[in-house]
């Protein structure tokens, strides 16, 4: 970046942050204003299964949604759920419409530049995966194929530098989308987690779908605003205790399936 | 909260963002050419075809009028596959793109159409004009002159309208835009980009169709 440009950037910084300070109204910090309004934001996907779907009522559900109503209610607040597709899960938190997203968003290093990761509370595994028809056993073997992948998702930060060059990947902006590309023919395989796969395969017996490889298995965890000190450590000091007494186990367990691996904290 | 601008971010994916209006423009100036071939047929077979024939155009406009363009992109790219019908991502967006509009279209030609006098009709026929002949020059020309506003506004809606194409993997400025705000996280400077770019493409759209309708309707014209 240019000199020029970064004088030009701190300069917009610090007016803002000045104009921001000099306004009564907004020094109050977002945790304070969580406890006083009683009402904690939460963004959450409702088309990510099985973290967030909506029930037969038409309810948020989910692992994600379990978490967080269990998280709000020990911080003794009423949840409101901002309902968000997967590439507006970090716009929700950083427009102000959420004070949190719990949408199984996976820890990276680029994400975290833009937002602040509380300690994970899931793990995930993206897999490539398609009809028993075709032939994908190595990541060789993506050359010439039709890929389908979810914006803004695990998926997408991986996939493409794991796809040698040739790999014909095919964006889609929701999860519904990717799995009727690769049900109505349009690509010839698609990656998502794991979990995603098996819905798919158990809803569509006659795809024969099957794993053809497996990209990456991944940590995911709330995420806060940059400088959301405050919120942040409350989120962590829940997870550490909710680790401990099984809470976070239980609600992963019914949810996946699956047995909730050690988590680490950072 | 604060949040500070990163626009040097945007200016480092211009080059892609220039790819996606680019498709973008292409696909709304071959649907608009298509769209209004269509359209003509359409409103001419509606007026003047048999009564089968009016009927079947009657379904296809009311069909495009009174269900979601969403939804009818979905219908092409996701559902044709199962008839055997393969399209990729731009030739579906194109098709739906074409059919929308050339719906929306007969409806606004045919209006013309039957604005021009019904003595004009008979005036041209008391001369012995072929019926083809008349229909193009007594009838299509002054209604197609009449109408041209109302269609240069349905071509800028259906320009902006391609934005939802991204749906189907199209990759044109909307679907770009969004794999950038998505690998970045800067929603804000790109969304205002592509705001930026839809409205210049739409005044440049709205330009060159003005300057269409001189050279078509008023250049050496005395009227």
């Amino acid at each position: 970046m240019h000199k020029a440009w970064k004088l030009l950037v701190t300069t917009v910084a610090f007016l803002a942050s000045a104009m921001l300070a000099m306004q009564p109204a907004i020094a109050e910090g977002t945790f304070d204003r969580i406890l006083r309004e009683k009402k904690l934001r939460v963004a959450i996907d409702v088309a990510n299964p099985p973290f967030g779907i909506l029930d037969k009522d038409g309810q948020p559900d989910g692992s994600d949604v379990a978490t967080a109503r269990a998280l709000a209610k020990d911080l003794g607040v009423e949840v409101e759920f901002v309902q968000v597709p997967s590439t507006g899960r970090i716009p929700a938190l950083l427009s102000g419409r959420a004070d949190v997203t719990i949408a199984s968003i996976s820890i990276t290093a680029d994400r975290a530049k833009a937002v602040m990761f509380a300690n994970p509370n899931g793990a995930l595994s993206i897999t490539i995966f398609g009809p028993q028809s075709v032939n994908i056993k190595t990541p060789a073997d993506l050359v010439g194929k039709r890929i389908g992948i979810t914006r803004a998702t695990l998926e997408e930060a991986t996939v493409p530098k794991m796809a040698p060059p040739g790999t014909n990947i095919v964006w889609f902006d929701d999860l519904t989308s990717t799995t009727q590309a690769l049900l109505s023919g349009q690509v010839d395989a698609v990656a998502m987690t794991l979990f995603a796969q098996n819905k798919v395969a158990e809803a569509n017996p006659d795809k024969q779908i099957e794993t053809k490889l497996l990209v990456t298995t991944a940590f995911y965890g709330p995420i806060v605003r940059h400088d959301e000190f405050e919120l942040r450590q409350w989120i962590n000091t829940w997870l550490f205790l909710n680790a401990r007494n099984g809470v976070l186990a239980a609600i992963y367990k019914k949810h996946t399936g699956v047995d909730l691996p050690p988590l680490p904290t950072f | 909260m604060k949040y500070v601008f990163h626009f040097d971010v945007v200016l480092d994916h211009w080059p892609e963002l220039l790819d996606g209006a680019w498709l973008t423009i292409r696909l709304s100036a071959m649907a608009m050419v298509l769209g209004l071939a269509i359209a003509v047929v359409c409103a001419y077979a509606r007026t003047a075809g048999p009564r089968f024939v009016r009927w079947l155009i009657a379904a296809y406009i009311e069909i495009i009028r009174n269900t979601p363009f969403l939804v009818q992109i979905f219908l092409i790219y996701f559902s044709l596959p199962g008839l055997g019908i393969r399209l990729d991502a731009n030739e579906a967006a194109l098709a739906a793109m074409v059919a929308n509009l050339g719906a929306y279209a007969t409806e606004i030609v045919r209006a013309g159409i039957d604005a021009v006098p019904q003595g004009q009709i008979e005036a041209a026929r008391a001369l012995g004009l072929k019926r083809l002949y008349i229909f193009r020059f007594v009838v299509l020309f002054p209604a197609l002159k009449m109408v041209f506003p109302a269609l240069a506004s349905q071509f800028i809606l259906l320009m902006l309208g391609s934005s939802v194409v991204s749906a189907i993997s199209a990759v044109e400025l909307t679907a770009v835009t969004n794999s950038l705000q998505s690998t970045t996280f800067r929603s804000f400077e790109f969304y205002f980009a592509a705001t930026a770019l839809y409205l210049v493409m739409a005044l440049g759209f709205r330009a060159s169709l003005a300057a269409i309708y001189w050279l078509v309707f008023l250049r050496g014209r005395a009227t």
